[in-house]
């Protein structure tokens, strides 16, 4: 019976910790070699038009701070270390999602001299997000599928 | 008093559960009220909640080359100092738990403690970003704390004490905004300038320096952190409700009173765009601190000439 109930309370737990994860994701933005198309799209999509607090979404300036990590463009042999210490330094729970054609699969970029490749070749990536370079409303979507993924990741756990 | 009774004042209430929801719903109507003035929806009802849930079940990321124990005590620190305040002031118009000659300014010193936790807290660090803004917050602590002091004295010297609870049962006769306008002001300025409200959140720029002295914390830390600024924003609001708008005599009036001055803070809080740290400084320097004492010096010359404060 105690084993049982133990086992309650810890499920009750992580609901509440997946309630809490779902609801309030907040955000940080590294471009690792991208054109700058999908940073301005990026921005767009914080702006008051989308409202990204809807969903409790917050653009965070520390990596400390944040539980996903926006990810646009290709991965240039320069920021490949950078992009790894900022994926480092997040606390866990963590998430990154891939914004735009080039940070999937290297896009134009693609065999460039100064490109190791896609994002997926240094660090996992969570969801990805097509486009070149997508719509604010793809990123929302891309974001919010994320986070619909890890509820049903709960309720299959 | 009993344990129990003295149990209940430090868990439940006026401490504790009722002053961190309190801090979590004042936080949530600021960013509501915020996000109306820009056009946007903002957001939902239980966003301040789940963020403080969310962020106590992360990870919390220890830094090297840091002092561990200090890391780790400040945060507890600074919300036990705030917590510890509330049980000084007239919170729901209850009258304070506990009470003592002098109380006025042990409450405002306990205020204080957060804004050096964080001060410290950044210090602690080795990140450079952590250190600008530890300098910053210190700073801005050094510009706006003696305005905001002598603000909150004006009434004080009027009745002739510094128990809160004797000023208040003197403010709830009296409109205090109307016979000091300016120590209104610059206390609730200075309220904006303690919790690094916008304009003066230059201490934690994030397009400068990242996030200021909080850089490098994560998870419990910067939780038990953000729960401290809810619970100080209550009780500043509360503070300055009680002193200057003709008290919180019951619990009408005191959600009412306080939550107009959220809506000012608020309205503040757009209007104007992040103030340089040197900005800043000057303005509590050069306008706060002067008026605050040109005052003050009124107030007690007409004190002393036999007038009782009132209109
Ligand atoms: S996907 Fe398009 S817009 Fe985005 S970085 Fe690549 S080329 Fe630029």
């Amino acid at each position: 019976m105690s084993i049982n109930l133990e086992k309650t309370f810890q499920d009750a737990l992580e609901q509440v910790k997946t309630w809490a994860r779902t609801n309030s994701p907040w955000l940080i933005h590294f471009n690792s070699g991208s054109c700058n198309g999908c940073d301005i799209e990026i921005l767009a999509t914080l702006t008051p038009r989308y409202d990204l607090e809807r969903f409790g979404v917050k653009l965070q300036g520390s990596p400390r701070h944040a539980d996903i990590l926006i990810c646009t463009g290709p991965v240039t042999r320069q920021a490949r270390e950078r992009l790894l210490r900022v994926y480092e330094q997040m606390p866990e729970p963590k998430y990154v999602v891939a914004v735009g054609s080039c940070a999937i699969s290297g896009g134009v970029f693609q065999g460039c001299y100064n490109v190791i490749g896609h994002i997926d070749q240094v660090i996992p990536v969570d969801a990805y997000v097509p486009g070149c370079p997508p719509r604010p409303e793809a990123i929302i979507d891309g974001v919010i599928k994320l986070l619909k993924s890890l509820e049903a990741q709960e309720q299959t756990a | 008093m009993n344990a129990i009774g003295m149990l209940t004042n430090l868990l439940f209430f006026p401490a504790g559960l009722f002053v961190l929801v309190t801090g979590l719903a004042y936080e949530w109507v600021d960013r509501k009220l915020v996000a109306r003035f820009q056009n946007r929806l903002g957001p939902r009802w239980f966003q301040p909640l789940a963020d403080m849930v969310k962020l106590l079940s992360k990870e919390e990321v220890i830094p090297e080359g840091l002092d561990v124990r200090l890391f780790v005590a400040l945060p507890v620190v600074a919300l036990a100092g705030a917590l510890t305040a509330a049980l000084y002031v007239p919170l729901v118009g209850l009258n304070p738990a506990h009470s003592f000659p002098g109380d006025l300014i042990v409450t405002l010193y306990l205020l204080s403690l957060l804004t050096m936790c964080i001060g410290l807290a950044g210090a602690n660090t080795r990140d450079r970003f952590s250190l600008i803004g530890a300098t910053r917050t210190l700073t801005q602590l050094f510009s706006y704390e003696a305005p905001f002091l002598l603000a909150l004295l004006g009434p004080a010297i009027v009745v002739g004490s510094w128990q809160i609870r004797e000023v208040t049962a003197y403010a709830n006769q009296h409109w205090l905004i109307l016979t000091q306008p300016v120590g209104f002001v610059i206390a609730l300025i200075g309220l904006m300038g303690k919790l690094e409200l916008p304009p003066f959140d230059a201490p934690e720029a994030e397009t400068e320096i990242v996030a200021g002295a909080l850089t490098e914390y994560s998870g419990r830390g910067l939780a038990l952190f953000r729960l401290g600024k809810g619970v100080e924003l209550v009780i500043g609001l509360t503070l300055v409700a009680a002193f200057f708008l003709g008290g919180v005599a019951n619990p009408v009036a005191f959600f009412i009173k306080t939550l107009a001055l959220l809506l000012i803070i608020a309205g503040l809080q757009s209007l104007f765009a992040r103030l340089r740290i040197d900005q800043a400084v000057g303005l509590w320097w050069r306008y706060g601190a002067l008026l605050a004492l040109v005052q003050l010096l009124v107030l007690i010359i007409l004190r002393f000439w036999g007038w009782n404060g009132g209109l």
